[in-house]
């Protein structure tokens, strides 16, 4: 029987915006196939041995609470999260959790913030919030069962530009993406996956927690092939009501 | 006779009772007309009544709700805004719908309750004298920033307000904070060490940090959410001293509590004719409000068993044998306490929850996520069926699949006037409906209900 171990990264600090509902997702998304999923939490002080994992959640806090775990991530789990990054983990990183794998943060006012610089990307904090529905096409999720269009929320006033190592997650057709400028959402570097959509952002897209799910397998089992398909049909009615209403709105 | 008055408060009421001929509520447009004609309005009117405003993330309808009626127990007339029209237009509606065309009232106390966000904008025009604060929780965050912007708004609007007495949350660390470096006069309320054992709520808490220092804090009981006995050993921040004090817990149903408090030297008993931990909370920020006013205790005690809901917060339609139940839903530990009283249902029942994304509900329903619809699966043997409407209910679904409930049991209806009548017909005599909507799914159901039901208009 396969097996993945979850970690959840300051699940008390970074749970913004029901960030939770994605391991929600993950856990039984495995589950309903007979994988059994563990989840672990993991906070200020906790060691991050990254062997034990085969997904990595980052979500995304207040700016208060991302000020609290700013020197556990950058000094405590911050060289062993590289390391993890650099030999294929698997990764989701939401929002500020997204943020805090680039280089740095620059606010509005000029002061720049040392992030963990893990993937060559950059945040600059605007005035304006970017807040809204957000959809987005994804090609590695087309497929003939699936358009490869993404629905989510975001809320944010960072913009975000990528390095030329990474590429972006997907290309926005409704909504702001990384900065409001280049039609980018989120980020992709070797198995991180990074984006600013909330709400929860893998439940109303089965699609790409599957396929989240099938890489953390194929990095843990050699003889893992693909997954079993479940009945989607509750996910897709919410996706797709929600894709048409944001495609179709102002 | 000040004329540019006058006119606007004519021109208003005009409007006012042009949306009710329409049905159209008409609780906050009229406000934000008069305000474009005379934008001194609200200070010219309200300046000659005493103000009491509620404000906080959850509570503060029914707890302005509980201080209305040991208002009228005392005999104390009063004006307040009833239909949860808590913005400024709203509230500026309330004072102009109570005045003469020059501005005067039979009656000189306001009864006010506020949207925590608006309070800060509010306190440029009307200083209140006695300002309580329920709680701060996480609630439409995409509305408000976030919750310590909430809060600082909260601040400044009583760094303005400067006659202001407070009555705040002793147990609620953010709430609290407001009480700290003021000289306003403050009574803290909240629950005694011993009173109630509620269990720690682990990773959704949301203030397990201390405001000052960031160092975690440590609770010698927790009542529920982030509610009970804080303390930060780093720079000493703890819970106030309370003066308004639940001192037991001794009965707690699905449709009332019986307490004990203690107010100044004197202790009394009280039942409390509302389900739920969190009315307790209410009727204590209500007690403190009776106290601070000098009102015979007795009075707040029979005012707090006779009290019966009003517009919204939970309200009960008897109608074929059977019950409507409507309670609204709007942030995750509302939401949390909503779902503990269901698991103390003891018959069978019909479930529905109505959830809108529209401006007034917040635009992002992704606070359904941090919701324990997990716990529901301790009655799955008593949700007959679940439906999900409004304009996420599609989401809504997607949120219990995952909550392990069965998803046979699960239906999207999205024509209310089907699902009332589905709901209705499949709920046995004797039993219940429960309906969640948020607010402005509230809205809806409700003048629904109204003309199925002739219930009376609920802005009266
Ligand atoms: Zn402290």
């Amino acid at each position: 029987m396969y097996e993945l171990n979850i970690c959840h990264l300051y699940p008390d600090l970074l749970n913004l915006y029901g960030d939770r509902g994605n391991i929600i997702a993950i856990k039984k998304r495995c589950e309903w196939r007979g994988i059994s999923a563990n989840v672990f939490n993991l906070t200020l002080g906790d060691t991050f041995e990254p062997e034990t994992y085969d997904i990595v959640f980052l979500g995304g806090g207040q700016d208060y609470e991302q000020e609290i775990i700013q020197d556990d991530v950058l000094n405590q789990k911050g060289p062993e999260i590289k390391n993890a990054i650099k030999n294929d983990k698997v990764f989701l990183c939401i929002c500020g959790g997204y943020q805090l794998l680039g280089n740095y943060y620059k606010t509005w006012d000029g002061k720049e913030i040392e992030f963990l610089g893990a993937l060559n990307l950059w945040t600059i904090g605007g005035k304006k919030r970017m807040i809204g529905n957000i959809v987005f096409e994804c090609d590695f999720l087309k497929s003939p069962d699936s358009d490869g269009l993404v629905v989510g929320f975001e809320n944010h006033s960072g913009r975000t530009y990528l390095g030329p190592e990474v590429t972006p997650l997907g290309k926005v057709v409704k909504g702001y993406g990384n900065n409001g400028e280049d039609k980018h959402e989120g980020a992709i570097y070797k198995n991180v996956y990074c984006s600013y959509s909330h709400g929860s952002l893998l439940p109303k897209n089965p699609a790409l927690t599957d396929h989240l799910i099938t890489l953390a397998l194929k990095q843990k089992y050699k003889d893992f092939v693909s997954l079993q398909k479940l009945d989607d049909s509750l996910e897709e009615r919410a996706r797709t009501s929600m894709i048409s209403k944001t495609v179709t709105s102002g | 006779m000040n004329l540019r008055l006058t006119l606007t408060i004519v021109v208003s009421k005009i409007i006012i009772k042009a949306c009710r001929i329409a049905r159209r509520g008409g609780t906050t447009l009229p406000g934000r007309i008069a305000r474009f004609l005379c934008p001194d309005i609200l200070n010219q009117i309200a300046k000659n009544f005493k103000t009491i405003m509620v404000t906080g993330t959850n509570g503060k309808t029914t707890t302005t709700r509980i201080i209305g009626k040991i208002l009228d127990e005392n005999g104390i007339g009063y004006i307040t805004n009833k239909s949860g029209a808590n913005l400024v237009g709203g509230i500026i509606t309330t004072f102009i719908d109570a005045v003469d065309i020059h501005g005067k009232c039979k009656v000189s106390t306001a009864l006010i309750e506020i949207d925590e966000a608006a309070f800060k904008v509010m306190s440029n025009y009307l200083s209140p004298d006695i300002l309580v604060v329920t709680n701060f929780f996480r609630d439409q965050l995409d509305r408000y920033g976030e919750l310590y912007t909430t809060l600082k708004g909260v601040k400044e609007g009583i760094v303005r307000s400067d006659k202001t007495h407070l009555i705040l949350n002793a147990d609620d660390s953010l709430c609290a904070s407001l009480g700290r470096s003021t000289d306003r006069k403050t009574i803290y309320f909240g629950f005694a060490l011993d009173a109630y054992k509620g269990v720690e709520e682990s990773i959704n808490s949301d203030a397990m940090f201390c405001l000052y220092c960031k160092q975690k804090y440590e609770y010698s009981n927790h009542v529920y959410g982030h509610l009970g006995g804080f303390r930060c050993t780093s720079c000493g921040y703890s819970r106030p001293e309370t003066d308004v004090t639940c001192t037991a817990v001794e009965e707690l149903t699905s449709s009332s509590s019986v307490i004990t408090y203690s107010a100044g030297q004197e202790s009394y008993r009280a039942k409390i004719n509302l389900p739920g931990l969190y009315n307790i909370y209410n009727a204590l920020a209500a007690i403190a409000c009776g106290t601070l006013l000098g009102f015979p205790p007795d009075n707040t005690v029979k005012a707090l068993g006779s009290f019966e809901c009003g517009f919204g917060r939970m309200e009960a339609i008897d109608t074929q044998g059977k019950t409507i139940k409507l309670i609204l839903v709007k942030n995750p530990t509302g939401f949390n306490q909503v779902l503990n009283y269901l698991l103390t249902e003891d018959k069978t029942m019909q479930l529905a929850f109505i959830i809108n994304d529209r401006y007034a509900d917040g635009t992002d329903i992704s606070w359904l996520w941090d919701v324990d619809f997990e716990k529901l699966q301790g009655i799955q043997d008593k949700l007959e069926n679940i439906y999900t409407s409004g304009l996420r209910g599609e989401d809504m679904a997607v949120r219990l699949k995952y909550a392990g409930i069965y998803s046979d049991r699960i239906s999207i209806v999205k024509e209310y006037k089907k699902l009332v009548e589905q709901g209705l017909s499949r709920t046995p005599i004797g039993h219940s409906f429960y309906i969640l909507p948020t607010y402005t799914a509230m809205l809806d159901i409700r003048k629904l209900l109204k003309d199925m039901f002739s219930l009376k208009d609920f802005w009266k």
